[in-house]
């Protein structure tokens, strides 16, 4: 009963939002890392295969006939490789490799803060939960 | 989710090329051949930007490079016989042509190259403390 | 002595009334509104809860208002919480009461 007293609220979501910033975090630090490398070509963890994933899971978790477990969220995710990520938008430059700087820091800026929302709403689902069982407002 | 962020790096992207073209043109200020070794001066190269819809969206659009132009304006000559690159035969026999390519034009656009990055900076700066901001709502 | 009714009354009027304007007609009505305003509190978290679903699998809605939508069912939630209590000390202090 204890661990299902999570299940209906957004905590599981949120948790795998979060989980999954941190990681692409560390994909996107490798590609500033490696900007002069010769020959690297950048990647990426998509973030729309991610988004796909979590809805089927939520969908999931909406059928009332579904016995769903913490598990289910958290492996909807973590199988997914960093492949190399498109860039429709860029020159190459003669090895092939587009590692425009400003590219990746935006998207990292783009995953701070998406990490940083998910985690603040996060925060407050705890509370809330909180003052629920302390019954002190 | 946040679309201002695109639309300024595509800024960013666009004139980080613009300054890399600049650069090539001043680098190749008096360059009388071509990558060949052939008698061919440097044509000053002109970056031309576009609107891009598919950045941003919902009424606000940013920018890429449409392309890399050549500009085909006549080389200026400079009278110089001694020179083995002088032109042999024709009407400007012992003229040598350099680039056409004037660099108090090019420092200047360098100049606003540089004020155009660091604005697009600020407004990224801007929108990253939107968001920061939108946080304490909960707080 | 006209200024002090106009004083007293608009504030009254101003002021929201979480409590029914005939609560002395029985107790039927403060169930039923009891009830209700706790099926609102809980409309308004699972609307929050489909907001930030929205919001995680990256569909068309603003942050600030998904944050909006989440402190106002906490601040629902927080004042229904407070109502409880308040009822259930009115109710002890009703039984406390020594005939």
């Amino acid at each position: 009963m204890l661990p299902g007293l999570f299940q209906s609220t957004t905590i599981p979501i949120l948790e795998q939002v979060v989980q999954f910033s941190q990681a692409r975090h560390t994909v996107l630090a490798g590609n500033l890392a490696n900007l002069h490398t010769p020959g690297y070509q950048a990647r990426d963890l998509s973030v729309e295969e991610f988004q796909t994933r979590l809805q089927r899971a939520i969908e999931a978790r909406h059928q009332p006939s579904s016995a769903a477990s913490p598990g289910d969220f958290a492996a909807s995710w973590t199988d997914m490789a960093a492949e190399a990520a498109e860039n429709p938008k860029s020159i190459l430059f003669h090895d092939q490799s587009e590692n425009a700087v400003e590219l990746q820091v935006t998207e990292m800026v783009k995953n701070q803060l998406q990490h940083n929302l998910a985690l603040a709403i996060l925060g407050s689902q705890f509370r809330l939960l909180q003052t629920a069982i302390s019954e002190r407002v | 989710m946040f679309p201002s962020l695109d639309i300024s790096t595509s800024a960013l992207v666009a004139h980080r090329v613009r300054m890399n073209v600049i650069s090539q043109n001043l680098a190749n200020a008096s360059t009388t051949r071509n990558e060949a070794g052939e008698l061919a001066p440097y044509q000053k190269r002109h970056v031309a930007l576009q609107t891009d819809e598919s950045v941003g969206g919902r009424g606000a659009a940013g920018v890429r490079v449409a392309e890399v132009e050549i500009d085909d304006s006549p080389p200026r000559y400079k009278w110089d016989p001694t020179n083995p690159d002088a032109i042999q035969q024709g009407p400007r026999q012992g003229y040598v042509a350099y680039p056409n390519i004037d660099m108090i034009t090019e420092f200047t656009d360098a100049l606003a190259v540089a004020r155009a990055y660091e604005a697009n900076l600020g407004a990224i700066e801007i929108a990253k403390d939107l968001a920061q901001q939108t946080l304490r709502i909960l707080a | 002595m006209n200024a002090i009714p106009s004083l007293t009354s608009p504030s009254i009027a101003a002021m929201p009334s979480p409590a029914p304007p005939d609560a002395p007609r029985g107790s039927a009505s403060f169930k039923d509104f009891l009830l209700s305003s706790i099926e609102e509190v809980n409309a308004m978290q699972q609307a929050a809860d489909r907001a930030v679903e929205q919001l995680a699998v990256g569909g068309d809605v603003n942050p600030a208002e998904v944050l909006t939508a989440v402190q106002k069912a906490d601040i629902a939630f927080r004042m229904m919480m407070q109502i409880r209590n308040k009822i259930v000390q009115a109710y002890q202090e009703v039984q406390n009461i020594r005939i």
